[in-house]
């Protein structure tokens, strides 16, 4: 029972390191080349309906695709750098607690047998969905 | 912007920076796979094969029905809020869930995961934190409800 047991874990193991060692170092490849700190012009109408202006980019971006956890030196450090208003960073903050580290909390599901698509989907519409109502209302309090 | 969030030294070029970054972490990132997940799988195949898990949380059933999850997923939704989603992976695994039950699973741990450690973060982006956590707590639940209904 233990030794079956070790084995299937081995398994899991080697399945969750072979999804994420190699974005561990497409992060870092693109966190070094400052992806995620490229002024993306065509994005600005997109991040004012969802209440950001220009500077909410960067630290939306690291969310995104870093992780709370993992972006949170480029998300806390740039939105002070960018003197965010209270409201874009409140929207910062609604749209990545629903939605962030998407490629790897999605791909741990997906080694389990789960669908990305019902996964990653919904958070997006939802995170989309609650920043715009919330810019939307202007600076009245959630 | 700064540099500081690109290279901080300038010992040759960005793409070497970068791997050496990524050989530090992958390192670290496969012991806390072997130290930290290895076990809690090994436990959590035990507690499943073994049918304790099952007696634990039988009582558990109606709630978790609301979700099309057998009672054992209870603890995964309490490893991945608590502590991380790889901790729920870990538990998650030996239940032999289905696609669907997978899926739902990922929905309400993808909004509302490691809800502690990540209230640090949110901290430093707003004061209302607390309601921020509360909201992940809601959403996920609410949003897996409605991927149940809709797959299972």
């Amino acid at each position: 029972m233990l030794p079956g047991a070790a084995l299937k874990g081995l398994v899991l193991c080697a399945e969750l390191a072979l999804v994420v060692l190699p974005l561990i170092v497409g992060y870092e490849m693109a966190k070094a080349y400052g992806v995620f700190e490229r002024p993306w012009k065509r994005l600005r109408p997109a991040l004012a309906v969802i209440g950001l202006g220009p500077g909410g980019l960067v630290p939306l971006l690291a969310g995104v695709f870093l992780g709370l956890l993992y972006g949170a030196g480029i998300l806390v450090s740039v939105s002070r750098e960018e003197g965010l208003a209270d409201s874009e960073r409140l929207a910062l903050a609604v749209f990545l607690v629903t939605c962030h580290a998407v490629v790897e909390d999605t791909a741990l599901f997906v080694i389990l047998g789960g669908s990305a698509f019902w996964i990653l989907a919904p958070r997006l519409v939802m995170a989309l969905g609650l920043t715009a109502w919330l810019a939307r209302r202007g600076r009245r309090r959630l | 912007m700064s540099a500081e969030h690109t290279a901080s030294a300038p010992a040759g070029p960005l793409w070497r920076l970068a791997l050496g970054r990524s050989l530090g972490r992958s390192r670290k990132f496969l012991w806390f796979l072997l130290i930290n997940i290895l076990p809690l799988y090994v436990a959590s195949d035990l507690l499943v094969t073994s049918g304790a898990l099952a007696k634990i949380s039988g009582f558990l059933e109606p709630v978790m029905s609301l979700w099309g999850l057998p009672p054992e997923a209870a603890a995964v939704l309490l490893a991945g809020m608590l502590v991380n989603l790889y901790a729920a992976t870990a538990v998650a695994a030996p239940l032999a869930l289905s696609w669907q039950q997978v899926s739902v699973l990922g929905l309400i741990l993808g909004i509302a995961h490691s809800l502690i450690m990540e209230a640090v973060v949110v901290r430093q982006l707003t004061r209302r934190y607390h309601a921020l956590t509360l909201l992940r707590i809601v959403l996920g639940l609410g949003a897996g409800w409605l991927l149940a209904l809709v797959l299972c």
